[in-house]
């Protein structure tokens, strides 16, 4: 009983000591990819000038900072127009994605798959080239400065729905035979059955939507033309937009707006890994 | 065993997160919507006392025209209110011109829009249809300074109403002047030769540049030139090639900054954090607008005076950069009280010109305001000179210069091409490039 | 009994349409009905309130041929792709490669740490970077005191310091997620393959091109498509981190069609879209080529 477990623990050490250049080279990954958020946070508690002159040490000028921004901006306005837009988006994105991936690969036929075909092309339309007739479109509608202005572009995405469809190629199809059987209708088996067992494909899609919405900029800056529908990044980029900058305030903001993904992605990270796996097969 | 709690637990977290998440979306998004069509759809009715406005600096022309609103309210009509909407910058103002036009919807716009100077003959020209001339305004109009209005008066149409001055100002550090041999005296007047020569003087005792700039959009040039007098555009196209005037300017530039007299900095945000807060410069010459921003910096007050610019030849330079009027949109449903308004204050009020000098540091293009007690006075900051005053009179001799839609345009590839001949680029090659582009976009 | 069958293969072939409606109708009204209105506005000519068809009809087209500057962003949108994408997709695998080894410890954490970059938004890590590099920001500062740099230098003021920088930008903001991509991948190879490498002697490298790579093609594929789609729509790095500076030398194609509708007092639709349409070929035509080269050793 001894024994084997000696030779394990001596395999183990040289293994690990094999290891050793790999766990150098991720230390390195690791603190580069750190470093711009940690000085981000340091910056945020300088003052202007000394953020400008590259100081790298943690000040004592947070709380100054934070009063200038919520005096300058509406810091509460703009998280909570954010969290509204990002929140919204993310759940009705994945209810018509995942219900249409879950049409496409679980009811395939042949006409599915060309539609399915076509749509894909919809990826490689750039942002730009739409942004102005989304604009008439939208105005027409009169949805600017509203909530659905800002989501409807981007709730259904090829990307998302492609990623719920390979997903599906996983699901066991006789369950699905079996309930229905049980007298289970379509779109019971969609609430009752799908969705519980494409929990982390929903965790994967739900962070990177959020982000996506959380994140997006040039579209909100044509749609929300008005002060109070505006989002953190639209914050940010007036804090960076003035005749002077204040590095410090700018910083606190830019700390604001990185926090809620964060959260988002800490809270949904092992799903998420695992709601990848699927898409990538 | 463990694995199953896990999942258990994880999909209790997702339920209960999602349920928090719909709650939070049902409650919010009816905030958010009443919240943008209160102040959406922006514009006023016929009859009442309420304006809107776009305008975009909290610290300059916004406390502009809050100084005017209550104004009027105290003067004309005590039920009058302005409502100021807050902009982050002035393109966001031209943006919502251009969306809204393309729509063909005006009803997003609020009554009255601050723009900038240089982009409303183009706007006026594009979109015929967004904005409502003020001919019928009780305004004198010759009592405001001919160069301004050359921008708002769009074919012999008054368009806008003044509000800031643009008129450029030469600021120089005295006490660093000082410690290089020269006054302020010394500095009015002098041609760009003499100019280098004493930058150079400067740069050595000092370790400061004369004067910077925001290398991306360069407006020394266009500075330089409308006090000699000219214009990178004659007859509606631009003139670079062939232009010996702007060829001598650009030359200087190069000089300049190859001499540590110039500083060119990246961005906006370079020339006035890292150049002028930054306590790079000896000078500073740019719209008087700059001025907030010099004063940003409290340990150099009473260091600062101002003057005019220098020529190529010598002799006091004017010219006037930046600056923005008033114009009341296609969609003010109050055009005669937004005529009044406008009319009243920025017409020609002494109270609204005093408190915007004194609230935005705001200086007016109405002659006459200008020699108002407030403007009389000496500023602590600028050694106890009446800078105002000073400005005001500097501006009545800035001279009219051709304008073009295109202003902007021409700065840009003109920076550009500066930029590639101080890296060592042929000069004459990059202006005929710069012309070459800007015809290309202006299609000719 | 067949009838009714049949009826039942009907319905539930009924409502798989149904289940993909939605997102198929939202997807045409919102990206392929705009982008045929583009192409219709890109053969149109003057103000966006007036737009006349253009004369002759391809001018929108032919002008970009002589247009210099469209041609610099392409040049440099191109440069980014070709510098960028590579080099983030190897540092991608190798590090999911490492992150697989079931003997790593710490793997949460360093997933985690490398993954955090592509939580910050946009606007943020541009306006990060822009502070970080700057004439006087940090790197400087750690340079100058290292002895590395004699003087301050203007890493942003300078065309190739600033194209640099913009890559590195990119390379830290996205390595982490096509990382997590690509730890997906490897997590459908069974891990004897490595055991089995491992005791023929294989090293880390050799493990690296033979085995990890071909056997995530499918995955690479994905991720190229998407850095190729996302390279060559590239916006907010250029506007916010460079403006497009110094002397236009960075900007992206993005940015320039962005001038072109509302920069500067100019809003010349007309060719803004005929260059956006031109992005979209462009961005078709390489992921077409990505997907029958990715697919040709199957």
């Amino acid at each position: 009983m001894e024994a084997p477990a000696k030779i394990g623990k001596a395999n183990h050490s040289t293994i690990q000591r094999r290891l050793i250049p790999a766990y150098i080279f991720l230390i390195i990954v690791a603190f580069l990819s750190v470093f711009p958020l940690l000085w981000m946070i340091s910056a945020a508690t300088n003052t202007s000038l000394d953020v400008a002159r590259g100081k790298i040490m943690f000040g004592s000028y947070a709380l100054e900072n934070f009063k200038n921004l919520i005096t300058q901006q509406d810091l509460w306005g703009a998280m909570k127009n954010s969290a509204i837009y990002a929140v919204v988006q993310t759940v009705a994105s994945l209810l018509i994605c995942s219900l249409a991936g879950f049409g496409f690969e679980l009811y395939h036929d042949k006409g599915k798959d060309r539609v399915f075909a076509v749509l894909l092309l919809a990826m490689m339309v750039p942002q730009v080239a739409t942004m102005i007739p989304l604009y008439k479109m939208i105005s027409g509608m009169k949805l600017l400065n509203t909530v659905w202005g800002f989501i409807l572009p981007s709730l259904s995405t090829p990307f998302l729905i492609m990623m719920f469809r390979q997903n599906s190629r996983n699901f066991p199809l006789d369950l699905m035979q079996a309930a229905r059987i049980d007298g289970l209708s379509e779109i019971g088996i969609f609430f009752r059955m799908y969705v519980p067992i494409m929990k982390s494909t929903y965790a994967a899609a739900a962070v990177i939507t959020f982000m996506n919405a959380w994140n997006a900029y040039l579209w909100p800056k044509v749609v929300l033309n008005q002060k109070a529908a505006q989002t953190m990044p639209m914050l940010i980029a007036n804090l960076s937009a003035g005749y002077s900058i204040d590095y410090g305030v700018l910083m606190m903001g830019v700390l604001f707006c990185s926090i809620p993904t964060m959260i988002v992605f800490f809270i949904l990270q092992k799903q998420f890994a695992e709601g990848i796996t699927g898409a990538v097969k | 065993m463990k694995k199953i709690t896990r999942r258990a637990f994880l999909a209790g977290l997702a339920a209960v997160s999602a349920a928090g998440v719909l709650s939070a979306c049902g409650g919010g998004s009816e905030t958010a919507s009443t919240a943008a069509s209160a102040a959406g759809g922006a514009a006023s009715a016929e009859g009442g006392h309420k304006l809107t406005a776009y305008a975009w600096d909290a610290s300059f022309n916004i406390p502009a025209l809050n100084a005017a609103a209550a104004d009027y309210k105290a003067n004309v009509d005590p039920d009058f209110e302005l409502e100021v909407i807050e902009q982050s910058q002035s393109s966001d103002v031209e943006n919502a011109i251009t969306l809204a036009a393309s729509a063909g919807d005006y009803s997003t716009l609020p009554d009255i829009v601050l723009f900038q100077d240089h982009y409303i003959q183009k706007y006026v020209t594009d979109y015929p249809d967004a904005f409502v001339p003020v001919e019928g305004a009780d305004i004198d109009w010759s009592g405001i300074s001919e160069e301004k209005l050359s921008y708002s008066v769009i074919d012999g149409t008054h368009y806008g109403v003044p509000v800031d001055n643009g008129t450029v100002i030469f600021a120089y550090r005295t006490d660093l002047l000082e410690q290089a041999g020269y006054t302020i005296d010394d500095m009015t007047g002098i041609s760009w030769a003499d100019f280098i020569k004493v930058g150079e003087d400067v740069f050595a005792a000092t370790g400061k540049y004369l004067v910077s700039m925001d290398g991306d959009g360069n407006d020394l040039i266009y500075m330089m030139m409308q006090a000699e007098g000219q214009s990178q555009f004659k007859d509606g196209e631009p003139y670079i090639t062939g232009n010996d005037t702007l060829r001598q300017i650009c030359e200087v530039i190069v000089e300049m900054v190859q001499k540590n007299v110039c500083y060119l900095a990246n961005d906006w945000s370079g020339y006035i954090n890292q150049t002028i807060l930054g306590d790079m410069v000896a000078g500073v010459m740019n719209g008087n607008w700059i001025i907030p921003t010099i004063r940003q910096v409290p340990e150099n007050s009473g260091k600062w005076e101002i003057t005019t610019l220098p020529t190529l030849a010598g002799g006091e330079g004017y010219a006037s950069n930046g600056g923005s009027s008033l114009y009341i949109t296609a969609n003010c449903g109050n055009v005669d009280l937004a005529k009044a308004f406008l009319a009243y204050t920025f017409g020609g009020s002494t109270v609204t010109y005093d408190a915007a000098l004194r609230d935005g540091g705001v200086i007016t293009t109405v002659l006459a305001c200008g020699e108002s007690e407030v403007y009389n006075e000496g500023v602590e900051y600028f050694n106890n000179t009446p800078i105002y005053k000073q400005i005001v009179e500097m501006g009545g001799n800035v001279p009219v210069v051709e304008q073009s839609d295109y202003h902007y345009r021409a700065r840009t590839y003109l920076a550009a091409g500066l930029i590639n001949v101080i890296n060592g680029a042929n000069l004459d090659d990059e202006l005929a490039n710069a012309e070459q582009q800007i015809r290309f976009e202006m299609g000719l | 009994m067949k009838a009714n069958h049949g009826t039942l293969l009907a319905k539930q072939r009924r409502a798989g349409w149904i289940y993909l409606m939605p997102g198929t109708l939202l997807i045409t009204i919102m990206s392929f009905i705009p982008i045929i209105n583009a192409v219709i506005t890109s053969l149109k000519t003057g103000s966006s309130a007036n737009m006349k068809w253009s004369e002759p009809i391809t001018y929108n087209y032919t002008r970009m041929l002589q247009d210099q500057l469209f041609q610099r962003s392409m040049f440099n949108t191109f440069l980014y792709l070709i510098v960028e994408v590579p080099i983030m997709l190897v540092l991608a695998m190798l590090l999911a490669q490492l992150l697989n080894n079931h003997d790593l410890k710490f793997k949460g954490f360093f997933r985690t740490c490398v993954f955090l970059p592509c939580a910050t938004s946009l606007v943020s890590y541009s306006l990060i970077f822009k502070s970080l590099f700057a004439t006087e920001g940090l790197v400087n500062t750690i340079l100058v005191n290292l002895g590395i740099l004699e003087t301050n230098y203007n890493f942003l003021g300078n065309s190739t310091s600033a194209k640099i920088i913009i890559i590195i930008a990119l390379i830290w903001r996205w390595t982490g997620y096509n990382m997590v991509f690509f730890l997906a991948g490897l997590q459908n190879i069974d891990y004897s393959v490595y055991e089995a490498a491992k005791i023929d002697g294989a090293s880390g490298w050799q493990t690296f091109w033979k085995i990890t790579v071909p056997l995530l093609r499918p995955t690479i594929v994905m991720t190229a498509i998407m850095s190729i789609n996302g390279t060559l729509q590239l916006f907010d790095e250029s506007v916010n981190l460079t403006s497009g500076g110094p002397a236009n030398s960075t900007i992206t194609m993005s940015h320039y069609i962005y001038n072109n509708s509302f920069g500067q007092g100019v809003a010349n639709f007309g060719y803004a879209s005929a260059l956006s349409f031109v992005i979209f070929v462009m961005v078709a035509v390489l992921s077409f080529i990505n997907m029958k080269v990715g697919d040709k050793r199957d």
